[in-house]
């Protein structure tokens, strides 16, 4: 995969809760092809920078850039339709629908006109849905309502619905959260497939430190809303300022 | 020139009135998270039993806040014991929902036996004193200064007593007023109580101004809602400044908009609420509790 | 797929038409004027109910003042076609009046529906209720065009055979538009705006559209009944038009059948239409009161209406509505506040 194509860039993004600076200045660069994590003690201000990058909150300060399309006022639906997905630190899926239901509403809605829209789903969309619930091994669920499934099989469901669209970059929070060790495996599993086939970018924000360092080429870390570090795992694990983070003094 | 300071005087004896008047509704929801649809309603019944006194005995709207305001008071408790209690800490739309079909059942049980025919109060000082080249409306200044008291008594009553503090501690934190050993239920059923006196009281002082028919109360509702949006929830000076304002806004339109201004007030309350709800959803005055903010 | 289970995945859509068929076989067993009339006013119930559930149902915006639309219909209808030199009258046909009816309550709910779509929850719901309660009152103030408080004179037309076909083909039409809705793509991003809004805009949905253009379609349809409605009762005033008990009416029959499935709404309205029928025999008071009573009960004690009772998945209840304003959304997460 060629890494110089830069996807996404947020220069100096800011963004004050009530006076409070949640995000301060973060720059912050993911290249296609790229799996780049994104760490940070709680509080840190890792969500609040994803909600800024996904235009979900809009930023008091700063820039963000989408295959080079300046993003910083777009609506969160036009940024999704460029080719951002992501998924959520508390689960969204639609409890009241299907698990197929919620790929299907999930799917691309670039270029739709209203009239095409007053049909129900086309074939083929529904094909992909059901290659993509096959390859996160979620087939037998399919018609189970979203709110009748466990906690992980509705991270891997959430997954799968930020999948949907062909998106070129995904931002993960927390996909291993509540999630039991297997599962955790095979997500892993996916992500590393879904980058080396189809060069699917990924942005990660995690706790479990062992998930990035297999995962991650680049690791962002922040702390009270500031970038406090970047490298490779490695570089970050030995990183004085991060482990002082971390376990405190 | 003349023109405009009695429109803004009279805006102000207006706003007075609207000051206490949305008190009873903007308390509830700061207290206890309901939106009370059957505000006027109660506004309503109020004014009714005003002018049931006033024709029975020849008693005085303002003499006979004295008995309007207990019997409001045992209204609101058995409200708040029998329906309301239901809907709290439940979806706003419940509350919204049933407060509604109060709404609607009380007018209605009025109309059946009230007939629709509008009431009057008058009283015999319905006239007007001229001051400093002002016209001061005698029923409408009393109301204002009555009103101001009411506001300074209830103050007085939350900042001070300990029944006054729990039913603040109850606004801020539920559960930190039960761990400390606060009734809530009872909290709120007082709540409930002196908020719907207070409506009650708002309708029997409106008596002698306004006529009285079962559907008055809708606009009254609505003015509440506009006068919660400009002044935040459930605090004394908002609802103050936010029944000033709405009143000026309302006199102000009446004065200079030729011909049709005196019918406007419901639509500007609107317009206002609208603007409001979408530019600036915590009230005016920053520092107030913002409307979202209570669920 | 095979042709049984396509032919299945249209038998709600048969089977309403198959009814709509009958009913419209049925004044040929002689059926008197005052049993056309009563059946074209459970129609009328019926259409007022399904739109309703198009923004308040699927959306889950639950519009508190939806009669507004209702009330621009009938009036536009009054001022076009009022045999009284009134300002403004040009003097239409009934024909020539309807459209306009609809495409006049369309253009407001478009106006109106910009600010207020924005507005989340129970703020949306007290908006409408205001947007509702302030009409009449321009309406009473614009008596030049609208007759203010005296009210307008139509054309006195009885026709009670005309006004069954003409209600039986609106309401078989809109329940029929609704089914239609309901399993399209278009649908799917309503139920999905109701479940969680922010959820649906992340995922590429245009919300601010969607929820616009069911808000406008709902006005649309609600305007054709309210400007029908005018004809048929020959005279409107801001009273009659603009009661509050027609919005609370569109809200139960919904809430009874089943906000946001197709069925439940009609069979809301067929419901509450014989209820007060046989209760209280038109006795408009005593209806009303029953009517806030019922109110009361049905959200209290049944949330989720009939159909939701008896297990319809795409019923929602009230309590389910409120549930996606707790999700984090810009508005509260952001202490600006710019909702």
């Amino acid at each position: 995969m060629n890494h110089s194509v830069e996807l996404l860039r947020g220069e100096h993004v800011t963004k004050y809760f009530g006076g409070l600076a949640a995000v301060d200045g973060v720059d912050i660069v993911v290249r296609s092809g790229e799996i780049v994590g994104l760490i940070g003690p709680n509080g840190s201000g890792k969500t609040t920078l994803f909600n800024c990058l996904s235009r979900l909150l809009p930023i008091d300060n700063g820039r963000i850039v989408f295959k080079g399309h300046d993003i910083t006022n777009a609506r969160p639906y036009q940024v999704a339709r460029m080719g951002l997905s992501r998924t959520f630190q508390v689960i969204r899926v639609y409890r009241k629908m299907t698990v197929l239901e919620n790929m299907l509403i999930s799917r691309q809605w670039r270029g739709e006109t209203l009239w095409g829209m007053l049909k129900p789903s086309h074939p083929a969309t529904e094909r992909r849905a059901r290659e993509l619930l096959d390859f996160l091994k979620l087939s037998h669920l399919i018609d189970e309502y979203a709110g009748n499934l466990s906690g992980g099989q509705r991270r891997l469901l959430e997954i799968g619905m930020a999948l949907m669209p062909d998106p070129d970059l995904v931002l993960l929070d927390e996909a291993t959260s509540g999630v039991n060790p297997t599962l955790i495996e095979e997500i892993k599993d996916h992500i590393r497939e879904l980058n080396r086939e189809q060069g699917k970018a990924f942005l990660l924000i995690e706790h479990n430190i062992n998930f990035i360092a297999d995962l991650c080429e680049r690791v962002y870390v922040l702390n009270y809303g500031k970038l406090l570090a970047h490298g490779t795992p490695q570089e970050i694990m030995e990183n004085e300022a991060v482990i002082e983070a971390y376990f405190g003094a | 020139m003349d023109k405009l300071l009695q429109a803004l005087l009279n805006g102000l004896l207006l706003g007075g009135f609207y000051g206490v008047m949305v008190l009873g509704f903007s308390i509830i929801w700061g207290v206890m998270g309901v939106i009370n649809l059957a505000h006027g309603e109660f506004l309503m019944m109020g004014a009714y039993m005003a002018w049931a006194l006033f024709r029975a005995f020849g008693l005085d709207p303002f003499a006979s806040l004295v008995i309007v305001m207990p019997v409001m008071f045992i209204v609101g408790y058995l409200l708040q014991r029998l329906i309301l209690n239901r809907v709290i800490e439940r979806p706003h739309l419940m509350a919204l929902l049933v407060t509604f079909g109060i709404s609607i059942s009380i007018a209605n049980i009025y109309k059946v036996v009230y007939t629709a025919s509008p009431r009057n109060v008058p009283v015999s000082y319905n006239g007007s004193v001229e001051l400093f080249g002002l016209t001061f409306p005698i029923v409408k200044t009393l109301v204002f200064f009555v009103a101001l008291s009411m506001m300074f008594i209830l103050h007085l009553f939350l900042q001070r007593t300990r029944l006054g503090k729990s039913i603040r501690a109850a606004a801020q934190n539920k559960n930190a007023a039960r761990i400390v050993g606060i009734e809530i239920d009872r909290v709120y059923a007082i709540t409930a109580g002196i908020c719907i006196a207070l409506t009650g009281a708002a309708g029997a002082m409106l008596s002698p101004t306004q006529a009285i028919f079962p559907f008055m109360g809708a606009p009254f509702t609505l003015k509440a809602f506009t006068i919660t949006a400009l002044g935040g929830l459930g605090r004394i000076p908002g609802a103050l400044l936010g029944g000033i304002i709405l009143g000026m806004t309302e006199v102000l339109v009446a004065t200079f908009v030729p011909g049709i201004g005196t019918n406007l007030g419901v639509a500007v309350s609107f317009v206002l609420l609208v603007v409001m709800l979408i530019v600036r959803p915590q009230g005016l005055l920053s520092g107030l509790r913002p409307m979202e903010e209570v669920e | 797929m095979n042709i049984w289970q396509r032919m299945a995945s249209w038998r709600g859509l048969i089977g309403w038409l198959i009814l709509v068929t009958l009913l419209a076989l049925y004044p040929y067993t002689g059926l008197s004027g005052s049993q056309l009339f009563t059946l074209s006013q459970v129609f009328v119930l019926v259409t007022l109910a399904s739109n309703w559930n198009l923004i308040g149902g699927m959306t889950g915006y639950v519009d508190f003042g939806h009669a507004v639309f209702f009330g621009i219909g009938a009036y536009t209808m009054g001022i076009l076609v009022t045999p009284v030199e009134m300002a403004f009258s040009p003097h239409l046909t009934f024909w020539q009046a309807l459209p306009f009816a609809g495409i006049t309550a369309a253009l407001f709910a478009l106006v109106i529906g910009l600010p207020t779509l924005r507005l989340k929850g129970p703020y949306f719901s007290i908006a409408m209720l205001g947007t509702f309660v302030a009409m009449r009152e321009i309406i009473r103030i614009a008596a030049p065009i609208t007759g203010g408080g005296k009210g307008l004179d139509l054309p006195p037309v009885l026709d009670r055979i005309s006004d069954y076909y003409f209600t039986l083909a609106l309401m078989g039409f809109v329940v029929a538009f609704i089914w239609w809705i309901r399993r399209s793509e278009f649908g799917a991003t309503l139920i999905a705006i109701r479940e969680d809004e922010v959820g649906a805009e992340m995922r590429g949905i245009n919300t601010t559209q969607h929820k616009i253009i069911a808000f406008v379609t709902a006005a649309f349809f609600t305007g054709l009944v309210g400007g029908f409605w005018a004809w048929q009762n020959t005279y409107i005033d801001p009273d009659v038009v603009f009661i509050e008990s027609r919005t609370v009416e569109m809200v139960m029959m919904s809430m009874l059948g089943g906000l946001g499935t197709v069925w439940g709404p009609p069979l809301g309205a067929v419901v509450l239409y014989f209820m007060r029928d046989i209760l209280w025999a038109n006795l408009l008071d005593y209806h009303l009161i029953s009517l806030g009573v019922l109110l009361i009960v049905l959200v209290l004690f049944m949330p989720e209406g009939i159909l939701g009772t008896l297990g319809d998945r795409s019923s929602t209840s009230l309590l389910h509505l409120w549930r996606r304003e707790r999700h984090p959304s810009p508005s509260n997460q952001d202490s600006g506040g710019n909702t």
